[in-house]
């Protein structure tokens, strides 16, 4: 009876990993590259993948990365293996992999971008490590970043460095921590801590607010204060709006900035009272 | 529902199991019935509600003019329609009343003969249910915000008491004594709530975004934080690191077998906490709209499974599943802001109040009649008329 527990969530935990990746990878068709001219690696937010996935806790699993000492969860330690017993009492066994295989393969990268403590960035590893060497190249620094990015892709999944761990774990001297900050890779957070970051991000974010807040008041300025998602994405951005509509709408039904109605002539999306933005 | 009750007649399955899938059926269809109302008494907004624990059939209510009802929930005449009366009040007639408003009250766990209110008029009292005078008084120096006292606890009769002061007051019932404080918060206490499994431990609410766990036998400090990243400092401001969220917290649950706790902040989110280790476990409710500037009074099923969560979200009540994190659905039929919500565990019923002076019974919906058995019925009586 337990096995065919398993194998039921086993099944389905594959599902979620491979639907989030294709999820995460639509996410990213609709960033505009030529904005920033191909300097930045498509950049999505968590958050929007709420408003693609029913479930936020399983989409939190599967991107968030959660230490196996800590877990008492069972499903999340124990179902590691699908038994599939054949029709001769024969019975394969597939070891399949956890459901946080994303970040902790280093396959995701998660930042925390500033403008909100629940906001975070989530960038392919391959495609940040591309951009930034390729932002880097005929620069003093390219070795240091360089080192720094083989240290860091595989294996680590924070989201801030303490000087401790620069200097111990990772074998940085001060001046190269230096050279870091100086290339956009870490941020200041605090003395003797930073967080990771992504170069040239500053422009990104400024953009992406601005956005936020145009399609925002695009909703609020309707009549009721409420508007079908298809009627809003076919409107004519303002020169506010940079990026697609689509990027923007996913945005604010994740962070719950509006609320989602089903009607029989498609969602509707009406402006939640009480917002900062 | 006949396959569960043949698989409990013939031993396959265990009786519980009946029991809880009909507990969930009935708490998964909960709606306003108009055969059953509460009785309009409090002239301004209700704060707090309490069903006693033995019977199931008295309840509680305090409200923000300081008048203090007691409810009769139980519909003994033998009608549909029942309106559920106030048996007795503390008025504002009365000479014993509180001077502001009721912030939460609270029967006691073993016996309905006593219950223990408390107010904004800097005061606790504990009443006797009889005459309706209080038997003792505390004073205290700040605003009272919540107390409460332990359920299960058999040793020892302490009302832990959140007030504007950062320590945390144990009241001795049996002594009148007050010399027990618990120090280690930075901000005034929102919300204390006892262990219902343990009679020694305590869990403590604060504005200073921390929840503290205590264990009252232990002389020194508290015996851990909440954290809401579970110890991993990379992922949040210096400032955030160990707090449980990240804004105010105001209100505590414990889950029905007290291994998990539930806490509500003012950064709309509410989080699920393993009550032995402190570990985040990390459900996502996504954005549950918390404008509270005081405690938050929330309630979770029992005797269900999957256990649900009734939150006050604004003018409705919002139902999630504890371990699933979705939104089940919201409960609308207030007409200003939901204050508490008490679950009555025997009969799957929620009772609500809020701001707009009304308490609201959700009741589980009746099966309706098959289409099948009203005219096998009706063929019958015909059989039985031709018979005659």
């Amino acid at each position: 009876m337990a096995s065919m527990h398993i194998v039921l969530e086993d099944t389905h935990a594959v599902w979620c990993s491979a639907d989030i990746r294709s999820s995460l990878q639509y996410l990213v068709t609709l960033f505009s590259r030529k904005l920033f001219n191909d300097s930045l690696p498509p950049v999505v937010l968590k958050h929007q993948l709420y408003s693609l996935h029913n479930d936020k806790t399983s989409v939190d699993k599967q991107v968030v990365r959660s230490d196996c000492n800590k877990c008492s969860t069972w499903d999340s330690v124990q179902s590691h293996f699908i038994i599939i017993t054949l029709m001769h009492s024969e019975a394969l066994v597939f070891s399949f992999p956890r459901q946080n295989e994303l970040r902790e393969t280093g396959e995701l990268l998660m930042f925390q971008l500033g403008f909100d403590s629940e906001a975070f960035a989530l960038v392919f590893a391959e495609d940040y490590r591309a951009k930034v060497l390729q932002g880097e190249a005929g620069r003093g620094t390219l070795g240091t970043v360089e080192k720094f990015l083989t240290k860091l892709i595989p294996s680590c999944s924070d989201l801030s460095f303490n000087k401790e761990k620069m200097l111990k774990e990772f074998l940085f001297t001060d001046s190269e921590i230096t050279q870091l900050v100086k290339s956009g890779v870490l941020t200041v957070r605090d003395a003797g801590s930073w967080w990771l970051s992504i170069p040239n991000s500053g422009k990104f974010i400024k953009y992406f607010i601005k956005g936020r807040k145009a399609v925002l008041g695009m909703v609020k300025k309707s009549k009721y204060g409420e508007i079908l998602q298809t009627e809003l994405e076919g409107r004519r951005t303002t020169s506010q709006v940079k990026f697609q509509m689509k990027y923007h709408i996913h945005d604010i039904i994740g962070a719950e900035l509006v609320e989602c109605i089903q009607t029989t002539s498609g969602t509707l999306l009406r402006y939640v009272d009480g917002n900062v933005n | 529902m006949l396959s569960f009750l043949y698989a409990r007649q013939s031993g396959l399955d265990d009786p519980v199991r009946l029991r809880r899938a009909e507990s969930t059926r009935r708490v998964l269809s909960l709606e306003l019935n108009h055969n059953r109302d509460v009785d309009r008494i409090h002239g301004n907004g209700i704060n707090t509600l309490d069903i006693e624990v033995i019977d199931g059939r008295y309840m509680l209510s305090g409200g923000s003019d300081g008048v203090i009802v007691i409810y009769d929930l139980e519909n003994n005449s033998k009608k549909p329609q029942y309106t559920c009366k106030a048996i007795c009040t503390v008025g504002r007639s009365s000479r014993h009343v509180h001077k502001f408003s009721v912030e939460t009250v609270q029967w006691y766990p073993h016996d309905t003969g006593m219950f223990v209110s408390s107010s904004f008029d800097k005061t606790m009292k504990v009443w006797d249910t009889e005459t309706l005078k209080p038997a003792e008084e505390f004073q205290f120096d700040g605003n009272v915000y919540c107390h409460h006292m332990s359920p299960v606890a058999r040793k020892h009769s302490l009302v832990a008491v959140g007030t504007k002061d950062p320590k945390v007051q144990l009241c001795d019932l049996k002594s009148g004594s007050r010399i027990h404080i618990l120090q280690g918060h930075r901000g005034e206490i929102l919300s204390v709530r006892w262990s219902p499994r343990y009679d020694h431990i305590l869990a403590t609410a604060s504005t200073d975004s921390r929840v503290h766990i205590w264990d009252v036998r232990r002389a020194s400090g508290s015996l851990f934080t909440l954290d809401q990243h579970n110890g991993d400092k990379s992922k949040t401001s210096s400032e955030a690191v160990n707090t449980a969220h990240n804004g105010r917290v105001n209100g505590l649950c414990f889950t029905a077998d007290g291994l998990h706790l539930l806490t509500t902040g003012t950064d709309d989110r509410m989080r699920l906490w393993n009550s032995a280790t402190g570990e985040n476990t990390l459900v996502n409710y996504g954005k549950v709209v918390n404008e509270s500037r005081k405690g938050l009074k929330f309630t979770v099923s029992r005797g269900c499974s999957p256990e649900f969560v009734f939150v006050p979200c604004g003018s409705s009540v919002a139902v999630y599943g504890l371990h699933s994190g979705e939104l089940i659905t919201m409960l609308r039929g207030h007409y200003n802001n939901v204050d508490c919500c008490e679950f009555h565990p025997d009969y799957q019923e929620l009772y609500s109040g809020g701001k707009d002076c009304n308490i609201l019974a959700w009741v589980p919906v009746l099966r309706q009649p098959d289409i099948e058995d009203e005219e096998t019925n009706s063929k019958r009586v015909k059989q039985s008329e031709t018979f005659f």
